[in-house]
């Protein structure tokens, strides 16, 4: 039996985030959501998920902070990083790769299959 | 809108700095609700969703959301006539508005499996201020406690400060504490005339610079204070002197 691939959401607005994870249970993942950064970093300490879906303006530290936390950790370095945000026309992908974004979903423009491509695609890289 | 032409540069269209500013503060944050109203659209659509209970419930949580964009469509509205517009004070019970707003934003609190409710009084309370512009107000606050609130209990409270000379309606949230880098960007927000664009996330910047607008124009202000499990954020307001008289 196959392993279900575990994605962690990183969402401050639980109605999104619901949206999110009915979107990639639909698709065959594990989905679960935290609120926060902190949160985030906890989640990440006590399993390791495959992807990450991590949403930039976020209640208490923003994104960026769980970005170089992760970088700061071999074991943690390498899980890919989806953002996925409002602000996203805002956003240069060459900056953020050095924190591992594979791709910048924009919220205000994305179909529910992109996100479903961007995690298998994560996977995949 | 506040500022002068002597402060801020016009560009070729003729509009103010701070009022392009405020045009892209207010779409950035109109961005979420609809963002999040199309994609729950689109899974409805897609017909991703096959239990009837959850197709309620998506349809619940878009009218709620818009609901909530509407809301700031309108406080925006206002606040770019409130120069125009004479706005009658008038003596008002403080405790009937936030009974008000708390039955307006329960709906919302529910489906978000949150409570708000109104800390209760004996003694009346009359406040010197225009119903609409203090409701919009407080229910500002409402929206804004939701997003920040933990399991607890958001509370309204009314009561009297500065020996009987004001009245404070305050928002309470029992939410994480706030870091002190936001809490100085709120602090900001709350007295300056330019808004940071994302001085909070979600949608509490714009809002809360509106309210600060709708409580100078009934001669009251705006303050926040934080706590060691949350923050309430409040308007004073001048006290009525009929209560006195009675």
């Amino acid at each position: 039996m196959t392993k279900l691939k575990n994605v962690l959401i990183v969402e401050d607005d639980e109605w999104v985030a619901e949206q999110h994870v009915r979107v990639l249970e639909t698709a065959g993942y594990r989905a679960e959501f935290v609120a926060n950064a902190l949160a985030a970093i906890e989640s990440v300490d006590s399993h390791l998920p495959d992807v990450i879906v991590l949403d930039l303006l976020l209640t208490g530290q923003n994104a960026f902070a769980l970005l170089h936390e992760l970088r700061s950790h071999a074991d943690l370095a390498s899980i890919p990083v989806i953002i996925c945000t409002n602000s996203a026309d805002a956003l240069v992908d060459e900056d953020l790769a050095v924190y591992g974004v594979r791709q910048v979903l924009d919220k205000t423009t994305m179909q529910p299959n992109d996100l479903i491509a961007a995690v298998k695609k994560a996977l995949l890289s | 809108m506040q500022g002068s032409e002597g402060q801020f540069g016009l560009n070729k269209e003729g509009l103010l700095e701070s009022d392009l500013s405020f045009v892209v503060t207010a779409a950035h944050e109109l961005k979420s609700p609809l963002a999040l109203v199309r994609q729950l659209g689109l899974s409805l659509e897609a017909g991703i969703i096959s239990s009837s209970d959850e197709q309620a419930k998506l349809l619940r949580q878009i009218v709620l959301t818009s609901e909530r964009a509407l809301r700031l469509t309108t406080d925006l509205a206002r606040s770019s006539r409130l120069e125009d517009s004479l706005f009658e004070l008038e003596p008002l019970n403080p405790q009937q508005i936030c009974e008000e707003v708390a039955h307006e934003l329960t709906p919302l609190y529910k489906a978000k499996g949150r409570e708000i409710r109104v800390a209760s009084r004996y003694r009346p309370l009359l406040a010197v201020a225009n119903r609409d512009l203090l409701r919009r107000v407080v229910l500002n606050f409402g929206d804004n406690a939701l997003h920040y609130a933990g399991d607890a209990p958001v509370e309204l409270r009314a009561g009297s400060i500065r020996g009987g000379e004001a009245v404070r309606i305050g928002v309470r949230d029992f939410g994480p504490a706030v870091p002190a880098d936001m809490w100085r960007r709120v602090q900001s927000s709350l007295g300056s005339d330019k808004q940071p664009l994302h001085a909070r996330p979600q949608s509490s910047g714009l809002g809360l610079m509106v309210a600060g607008q709708f409580a100078n124009a009934m001669n009251g202000r705006i303050g926040a204070s934080r706590h060691r499990d949350g923050a309430t954020f409040y308007i004073d307001m001048n006290a009525s002197t009929q209560l006195i008289l009675l």
